[in-house]
């Protein structure tokens, strides 16, 4: 194994992807949240730079993700 | 009711429903993160979790991202007013005494919404990108630098803001100077502004 998990289990650096996806995801959605419930255009920039920056990072850590086990169960 | 009722057709009713609708999109898919990251790492690469985060990290936010730009969009046209730099230009603008051009547009509902944007924005999509980046550097000034004393507008004013609604107009059409052949070219080019030979929009130093 590349990274030491045994087979079957989820590769750490996969996992650490996830993990840090789910957190950026929670960061762009409580952006969003703060421009839903008091839309002040200081929330809105917030939301337009931090929040949706935080959503794109999400997104792209959850691809690697899934490159990473794709790649790991040699179908890709 | 005209214009009431939680039902209404009315824009500022549709952007509340857009907005609950993108707290609870918001709100379910936050439920589904948190879920994902305590739960153990084994079930995190389980089927389920796979379509958990496909619907909680693709899906719902994706809508509640757009909601949130579509009720943006619409609620940062009117925060000029939230601004009190910006108080006395629209205390003249509603003043029913004024006389400046921008009252008059007011005061006969020339443009009846959103006035401050409908002016200040070029019109097309460059037009909206470059009031949302100029939108960006009054938020740094309001909470970062700070207002200058003395504001200026950033770029002249485009003549095109005026000849979208004005141009070719029959009343527009009726003056000799707007159709002389050699002032009309100028006119349209933008290098003679209408405020050579009109009044101020706003009043020259700050009302």
């Amino acid at each position: 194994m590349s990274d030491g998990t045994a087979p079957g289990m989820p590769s750490k650096t996969s996992l650490r992807l996830t993990t840090a996806a789910c957190l950026l995801g929670l960061v762009g959605l409580f952006f969003s949240l703060l421009h839903f419930i008091w839309p002040t255009p200081l929330n809105f920039a917030l939301f337009m730079i931090v929040g949706q920056g935080s959503f794109g990072l999400a997104l792209v850590a959850y691809a690697f993700a899934i490159l990473k086990d794709l790649r790991r169960k040699k179908i890709l | 009711m005209p214009g009431g009722g939680v039902f209404s057709g009315d824009l500022d009713n549709v952007m509340r429903w857009v907005s609950g609708a993108g707290i609870l999109l918001g709100l379910a898919s936050a439920g589904i993160l948190t879920t994902v990251l305590f739960r153990s790492p084994d079930w995190r690469v389980s089927a389920a979790a796979k379509w958990m985060l496909l619907i909680g990290l693709f899906l719902l936010p994706g809508v509640t991202m757009l909601f949130g730009n579509v009720v943006g969009f619409h609620k940062v046209k009117n925060s000029c007013t939230q601004c009190h730099t910006m108080d006395p230009w629209i205390a003249d603008m509603k003043n029913p005494k004024s006389i400046t051009l921008v009252a008059k547009h007011f005061q006969n509902r020339w443009i009846p919404d959103d006035q401050c944007y409908t002016c200040h924005t070029g019109y097309g999509l460059a037009g909206n990108v470059r009031a949302k980046i100029g939108g960006l550097s009054h938020i740094a000034h309001e909470y970062v630098t700070g207002v200058p004393e003395v504001i200026h507008i950033h770029r002249p004013f485009a003549v095109e803001t005026c000849l979208h609604c004005h141009g070719e107009s029959a009343k527009y059409l009726k003056i000799d100077q707007h159709v002389d052949a050699e002032m009309s070219p100028k006119i349209l080019s933008g290098e003679l502004s209408c405020f050579e030979c009109h009044a101020s929009p706003h009043p020259r130093t700050k009302p």
